[in-house]
């Protein structure tokens, strides 16, 4: 474990954060809003052929660059701090993750070179409602034809599900839990978009009627995997949320130090200063916490569910407080629609809800204290 | 979350270990004379086997260890339970001694006070000047050889056991701020100091206030130069709080597994808000590890401590106090009892806790002037117009 960075670490930093500044500006993101795919398609192909992001985490023998986590924590990280509108999280965060944990390697073998040269928008259905994901609750079920096994049922809260072209999706079957493969445009897939809270992260609901799809693993044995694949995506979203909530902070501070009330910089009143001190201290914790989640799943898996459980709620939390405080700051004008202010709080409130909720985690938290 | 330390450090580490499992210093006597003996004894031991000083340079008794080392040290000496230093001196007059005493100071006061043999106590703080420290009245007027000290300081621990103070006293004009303080060795003995022990709000007498009453201190008792004292109070050795943090941090986790096991005990923890609650501080003391692995790694990396060491501190105290009053919480009715009643669950050491912990955020710097000092310093928010200028 080291934090402080690699030189090659730094790099890939430097290069991301000149890219999205390039690329996510703010005027950038609002086009990307209104025109409502979720996709730059330009900027997602320079990103995965040139800067090579997509395949970070994803091993060489599948066309990855055979990196870990705290490599791609880097990349969330500094997407997050961009807001950047993409299908990164869906694809590279959720579909990937899942199929890198899965325990089948034709499966591996034929999808995950899609995602690592960024040929294949990925995401997978792990938002299910009530979002703390319960098989029991699980509405999708899928029967074996003779032609193959078919999917029926909807799932909501798919990330980026209207424009992935593969979609991974839990469905019960007789012999329990399983996850299968479906092409985004398959017979029988009707897609519906969500009208979602964040509006820089489209959501769809994702209705299957005898719907054509390959099964990933073994039918019924996809518990551990989906458990896996979920406490990978949000050690994912936990660096995004550090890097929001730093963002937050950055914006907040450099119009406290520029707003002029009262003859003096609205910064140099105890009140703000201590705001964002407070503010500070927990977007310092979300950093912490996000790095120690990924640098687990990169090295020490026995500390992963503590550490996952851990990142879900601090950073969460410290995201979703900085957006908070960061309207706060900008007083009238944080408040409207063209101030980029609420976009960083819809985007905190979402993810902080979409995976499990801050009760949820310190409930796993405590589970796995033993109290 | 792993640390990976040299072969050379894990040998390091087996000594300290070998050294303190063949020393050990044994549980701490209740009674407060006795008690400061023991860590006198054990300053002593430790010194004479070559153990004392982790940060202080060899020439002074000390080990003059690398960063990581103090890091191992410091964990060691916490994992065995070893009475901290006697006097309340020594984190601070030490290094600003060993960085601007006079080689007269430094050869008198140094290895007596890292022994232990010489116990000291701070005199800055009064009862006009506590966040404002610069507003500071106690006078020094030179009188041939000697200062003539008169005034009184407060908040003085470990003033009524203390050999020596170290004083921050005014030489300048009275609004002379920073620029006109002078720092001063004294005996605490001498004629004309009157020391008073306070009675703080959880009962114990551990501070104190000093009256100074014409009371000669010589000029060779000076640290640096006259009206040079602000800067010179400013001293550390190095990353002396980044070196500590990790045992700190363990020693937050030994206090959150108790409360865990109180609140097993007596039910709570079959209340869903309770487990939620726990679950809270338990991350917030997993964050505490975190971020001082994290400070100590930066150091080891780069020299600093970085980002993180900036809101160490206040994270801590907030924490420590809210997890007493929480306990506090926990025990319901019985939380209502502050002593050795027999209901009482403890012996009300989470009563007493939440007591003492009232003055985390205020010692050694308030919660409000650390705000403040983390928003101009850390993140460039404007100075208060109103304030005096620094």
């Amino acid at each position: 474990m080291t934090f402080a960075p690699t030189p090659e670490q730094d790099q890939l930093r430097g290069e991301v954060r000149r890219f999205l500044a390039a690329t996510s500006s703010s005027a950038a993101r609002r086009e990307l809003i209104s025109d409502g795919t979720g996709i730059d398609r330009q900027a997602w192909q320079t990103m995965a052929g040139q800067l090579g992001v997509h395949a970070l985490a994803i091993p060489e023998e599948y066309g990855g660059a055979g990196a870990s986590f705290v490599e791609t924590g880097i990349v969330f990280e500094e997407m997050g701090y961009a807001l950047a509108v993409s299908p990164y999280l869906s694809s590279i965060g959720l579909a990937a993750s899942l199929l890198t944990c899965c325990d089948d390697e034709a499966a591996r073998k034929d999808l995950l070179p899609g995602l690592a040269d960024g040929s294949v928008i990925g995401t997978a259905a792990l938002a299910d409602e009530p979002g703390d994901f319960d098989p029991g609750r699980l509405t999708i079920h899928a029967e074996h034809e003779a032609s193959g096994w078919q999917l029926t049922g909807s799932s909501a809260f798919v990330t980026d599900g209207m424009i992935a072209d593969l979609i991974l999706m839990p469905a019960r079957t007789d012999g329990g839990l399983s996850l299968f493969a479906l092409d985004g445009d398959a017979c029988g897939v009707e897609r519906q978009p969500m009208s979602a809270l964040d509006l820089t992260r489209p959501l769809a609901r994702i209705t299957c009627s005898d719907t054509p799809a390959r099964l990933i693993g073994t039918a019924g044995e996809a518990e551990p995997v989906l458990r896996e694949g979920r406490d990978r995506a949000i050690a994912c979203l936990a660096a995004e949320q550090a890097g929001g909530a730093r963002r937050c902070l950055d914006m907040a501070v450099e119009y406290a130090k520029t707003r002029v009330q009262f003859g003096r910089p609205i910064g140099s009143f105890q009140a703000v200063k201590h705001t964002w001190a407070n503010i500070l201290l927990q977007t310092e914790s979300a950093r912490s916490a996000a790095y120690y989640a990924n640098w687990a799943i990169a090295e020490e898996p026995e500390e992963v569910p503590v550490a996952v459980a851990l990142a879900g709620a601090c950073c969460s939390d410290a995201y979703v407080a900085a957006a908070a405080e960061n309207i706060q700051t900008h007083g009238g004008i944080g408040f409207t629609w063209e101030h980029d202010a609420h976009l960083f709080l819809r985007r905190a409130k979402s993810c902080q809800l979409l995976f499990g909720s801050p009760d949820s985690f310190r409930d796993r938290l405590a589970e796995l204290g033993g109290y | 979350m792993k640390i990976d330390w040299s072969s050379e450090d894990i040998e390091f580490r087996a000594r300290l270990r070998a050294f303190l499992s063949d020393h050990s210093p044994g549980k701490p006597p209740r009674e407060k004379a006795a008690r400061l003996q023991w860590q006198k004894d054990w300053a002593a031991a430790k010194f004479d086997a070559g153990w004392a000083g982790p940060s202080w340079p060899a020439e002074y008794g000390g080990m003059n260890l690398s960063f990581a080392r103090q890091v191992i040290y410091h964990q060691e000496m916490a994992a065995a339970r070893a009475p901290s230093h006697p006097g309340t001196g020594i984190n601070i007059v030490g290094p600003t001694l060993i960085k601007y005493g006079s080689s007269s100071q430094r050869e008198r006061f140094l290895r007596p006070m890292l022994r232990g043999d010489q116990l000291w106590a701070q005199a800055f703080s009064e009862p006009d000047a506590g966040s404002d420290l610069p507003a500071l009245r106690t006078s020094a007027v030179r009188d041939g050889d000697d200062y003539v000290i008169n005034g009184q300081k407060i908040w003085n621990t470990g003033a009524d056991v203390a050999d020596m103070l170290f004083a921050l006293v005014r030489t300048g004009s009275p609004d002379s701020r920073q620029k006109g303080i002078t720092y001063l060795l004294l005996d605490a003995r001498s004629e004309g100091i009157t020391v008073r022990p306070i009675r703080d709000m959880s009962g114990r007498r551990h501070f104190c206030e000093i009256f100074f009453d014409n009371v000669r201190v010589p000029v060779a008792n000076r640290v640096g130069d006259e009206n040079d004292g602000w800067r010179i109070a400013r001293t550390s050795l190095g990353h002396e709080r980044s070196a500590g943090a990790l045992s700190q941090a363990a020693f937050y986790r030994r206090v959150m597994d108790e409360l865990i096991e109180v609140a097993r005990s007596t039910g709570a923890t079959k209340d869903l808000g309770v487990r939620r609650k726990l679950a809270d501080f338990d991350m917030r003391v997993r964050l505490m590890e975190i971020n001082a692995t994290r400070m100590v790694l930066t150091v080891m990396a780069t020299g600093e401590p970085g980002a993180a060491s900036s809101v160490s501190r206040l994270y801590n105290t907030e924490l420590e106090q809210e997890l007493h009053a929480f306990a506090t919480d926990l025990l319901g009715v019985r939380g209502a009892l502050a002593g050795a009643d027999e209901l009482a669950v403890q012996r009300g050491r989470w009563v007493t806790g939440m007591l003492i912990t009232r003055a985390s955020t205020i010692g050694a710097g308030t919660a409000e002037i650390q705000r403040n000092t983390i928003a101009e310093q850390v993140l460039g928010l404007p100075f208060d117009p109103a304030m005096p200028a620094r």
